[in-house]
């Protein structure tokens, strides 16, 4: 069930209506039932696999918690062994055959074994083992109730591609639920819009360019094509997975949970460090947490700190798909944040120099972007190939009304970043909301790019 | 009113923000597309600029002081009626307007006719074209097209939307309808975008089609295409195509001449029952007459019936007073390739001699003679 589609909506009005209808501790009941409903509307099966994780991490947690020494390191393994390994079985078995195949059969023809992916499983192993290693760590306590933390899981809004919501912050609004304001309601209302706005109107544009040109790179030769293709998945991405994430916090905020915040202008960063700042911020911090910290972090010297981040980020790559592009797009950005580190170290950069700084950030971005949407490695060189020593021909993909709509939602980014004018119109009066609410309507009714129902790009992670 | 909506819970507040901003968004949408001012500018090529231009058409053309008759149908009465010959054909007693559209169905015809005539008394005759008076199955499914709000898209009003929602069948189709019936810009985004891009040449060509349109498909002369030559062995179920015909028109005569039946289901009568029953239902008590005839259906007819005679749409309509209906075969005779430009549609040979004889009937039926 897309969140675009108007079964979602549906759904949602009337889980909604009901939540508010019922006595308060009936509604986890409702929440935890719509959520499985939620995710059985794409392969109904695939619950098992998220009830079983959901049971393993349940009583993981509580094992760990109830004992000290080895048995519960041992906990602790059997929960991760479960979920890296279903996720490595769903995600990476097909990758590993290959490859395997090609190191030690070179010219074997492999057919794929027949796996179909859960929706959101990278999402949810994630956030559980974020749980069963902060329960490890007594950094936080086993959740006693099965319901509830089979909830903090499943959540619907977050379940399919995030934002990653740590225990700790789901469980601050779960535990001392307070029903949303009105004022709450309005912001819920208008980030949900913004979400529309940003898949429908703005990433849906984009993806016509972006499919048109990533369908075949070697059809469409030319220094032109690649970059405004290059650059068209650049905003595709940006728009789509924020306006997934912004969906889904505002969908959140009407139950009364206070989701993190995932994007923050991204494109404006002034470095690649600044970049994973400000992109995908709770797996960035996922990352840190769980892997980067793991490693030694940068307690181990300086060249031990610019290896665990490139590890960090191969890691990061990796989890975005089973590809040796993928690979090769964490590695880049790893290898970009290590230069970053040994350049210029933790400093932060502020002033007129931030201007060029985010233009060439934006372009190292967006030469990165290629690896992570090219099907093959070969389509991917061919691509990177015809950026830098491609001929000086073949048409711009943009249109007049696609560029108009970069540059307006640059403008937009940049009001917002240095004039605050999103959060100002969010707090201005009433009428002034409720009129800029018609405007984002209009804008969606008016102004979606497709009538094809174009899936969220992070749903295939 | 203030110490009211203050003394609700946070919840309450927020879901009537909600309502009210939906309310204030309905509002817009009205003032862009109910308002009347954006029928000008649609897109004439549009299935509903074209729709709108021949409402606009009737609403404002001066006619003479006779008889009007309405001709209803889809592309095959659009393509092989000429309103200007069946005008000459009756010696000008008679005003024939050519209501054919291609795509249409029974369910566009009943909103159209119902803004076409508002009082039921404008017309003396409505002559609705049917492809068949068998309500044999097609491939094409009726009842869930959802393109038929295309047409209608500046037809529907908020009281119209539950009931033209719930006559489509999937649960998808019906909430596309709704929400497109309610909020008119789903339906019409196309259009408005294509306006925005190029707003000069819309209105150009839009304000052109309104003014001159009716002109220049009074006009019209038909489709250049013969088919001449074109035979079929309904044995064995294979087509021989004269020389010189494009791939198009051999797919599109395979397709429809040839075309594979389909089980049995009912849904055409369903359809028919329903919404040309509604057009009975809309003129019961007006003087206007309603005719039913059959189109020549193609440049040949598979002559295996596959449906039963019984039970038919057209049988029972006949009984109803001031309605007719033409005999089957009152224009089998053109049913020849000679007279067709591909597998549904008359060419500029058919158009005429076709465009006479209905015009003809019509008056006879009017003057009481028999048909």
């Amino acid at each position: 069930m897309l969140f675009t589609t108007l079964n979602f909506c549906i759904f949602l009005a009337v889980v909604l209506a009901l939540f508010y209808a019922l006595p308060q501790p009936v509604r986890k009941y409702l929440l935890l039932a719509a959520s499985l409903f939620f995710y059985m509307a794409w392969i109904p099966r695939y619950v098992v696999i998220l009830l079983l994780l959901i049971t393993i991490d349940y009583l993981a947690a509580l094992w760990i918690e109830s004992r000290e020494g080895p048995r519960r390191h041992a906990a602790l393994i059997v929960s991760l062994c479960a979920n890296l390994g279903l996720l490595g079985w769903f995600k990476y078995a097909n990758f590993a055959r290959d490859t395997w195949f090609a190191l030690l059969h070179p010219g074997t023809h492999v057919e794929p074994l027949a796996i179909i992916l859960p929706l959101g499983i990278s999402f949810h192993t994630f956030q559980s083992m974020s749980y069963v290693i902060d329960v490890y760590r007594k950094k936080q306590p086993a959740i006693r109730s099965y319901v509830d933390y089979a909830l903090f899981v499943s959540f619907f809004p977050q379940l399919v591609a995030g934002p990653i919501v740590r225990a700790e912050e789901f469980f601050a609004d779960y535990f001392h639920w307070k029903s949303p304001t009105a004022e709450e309601w309005q912001r819920g209302c208008a980030m949900i819009l913004t979400g529309y706005i940003k898949k429908l109107v703005c990433a849906d544009q984009f993806s016509l360019v972006a499919d048109r040109y990533f369908a075949d790179p070697a059809a469409l030769p030319g220094l032109f094509p690649a970059w405004t293709g290059t650059l068209a998945f650049g905003l595709q991405i940006f728009f789509d997975f924020s306006g997934y994430t912004d969906i889904a916090i505002g969908v959140a905020l009407l139950f009364g949970f206070h989701f993190p915040e995932n994007f923050r202008r991204p494109y404006l960063s002034a470095s690649v460090t600044e970049f994973w700042r400000r992109w995908h911020m709770t797996l960035s911090s996922w990352l840190r947490d769980y892997v980067y910290i793991s490693l030694g972090g940068n307690r181990k010297g300086a060249w031990r700190t610019r290896l665990n981040l490139i590890l960090t980020m191969l890691l990061g790559g990796l989890w975005h798909g089973a590809s040796w592009t993928f690979v090769i797009w964490g590695a880049y950005h790893g290898i970009l944040l290590s230069i970053e580190r040994l350049v210029w170290g933790r400093q932060e950069r502020t002033g007129i120099s931030r201007i060029p700084l985010a233009a060439i950030t934006f372009l190292l971005v967006t030469i990165g972007w290629v690896f992570f949407r090219a099907k093959t490695l070969a389509a991917a060189v061919f691509t990177i190939g015809q950026m830098f020593t491609g001929p000086a021909a073949g048409p711009s993909l943009l249109s007049a009304w696609q560029w108009y709509l970069a540059i307006l939602t640059l403008a937009v980014a940049l009001a917002e970043e240095y004039w605050q004018w999103l959060t100002r119109l969010a707090q201005s009066s009433i009428w002034v909301r409720t009129a800029a609410a018609v405007v984002a309507l209009l804008v969606i009714e008016l102004f979606t790019a497709t009538d094809l129902s174009i899936p969220f790009v992070y749903f295939q992670f | 009113m203030r110490s009211v909506i203050s003394g609700l819970t946070g919840v309450a507040r927020g879901a009537l923000w909600i309502a009210l901003a939906l309310a204030a968004f309905f509002a817009a949408d009205s003032l862009i597309f109910r308002a009347g001012w954006y029928n000008a500018y649609l897109e004439p090529e549009s299935s509903a600029g074209a729709l709108e231009a021949q409402l606009y058409w009737l609403k404002n053309s001066t006619t003479p002081r006779v008889p009007e008759v309405l001709v209803i149908g889809d592309s095959r009465i659009a393509e092989g009626f000429s309103s200007r010959t069946a005008d000459s054909a009756t010696d000008r007693r008679l005003h024939f307007w050519n209501f054919g559209l291609g795509g249409t169905t029974p369910r566009v015809w009943y909103y159209t006719l119902r803004a076409a005539d508002p009082t039921r008394r404008r017309f003396g005759v409505i002559a609705i074209g049917l492809d068949n008076y068998s309500d044999e199955d097609w491939f094409a499914q009726f009842e869930d097209r959802a393109t038929d709000q295309n047409y209608l898209a500046m037809r529907l009003g908020p009281g119209d939307c539950v009931d033209f929602a719930m006559s489509m069948q999937s649960m998808s189709t019906r909430q596309h309808a709704l929400f497109g019936c309610l909020f008119r810009g789903m339906v019409l985004r196309d259009d408005f975008q294509t306006f925005l891009a190029h707003p000069e040449t819309r209105i150009t060509h839009a304000g052109d089609w309104l003014k001159n349109g009716l002109g220049y498909t009074s006009g019209y002369g038909g489709l250049a295409e013969n088919l001449g030559g074109l035979t079929v062995d309904w044995s064995k179920r294979t087509i021989r195509f004269p020389d010189g015909l494009n791939e198009a028109t051999r797919a599109n005569v395979m397709k429809f001449v040839l075309r594979e039946p389909v089980p049995h289901t009912g849904e055409l009568a369903r359809y028919r029952k329903r919404w040309l029953g509604r057009i009975l239902d809309l003129y019961r008590d007006s003087p206007t007459r309603l005719i039913f005839f059959q189109v020549p259906r193609g440049p040949l007819v598979d002559p295996v019936a596959r449906t039963p005679r019984e039970g038919r749409f057209v049988d029972a309509a006949g009984l109803a007073p001031r309605v007719d209906v033409l005999p089957s075969d009152t224009f089998t005779d053109l049913e020849r390739p000679e007279m067709f430009a591909d597998g549904l549609h008359l060419n500029r040979d058919g158009r005429p001699v076709f465009s006479t004889r209905l015009a003809e009937q019509i008056a006879a039926v009017l003057a009481g003679g028999s048909h």
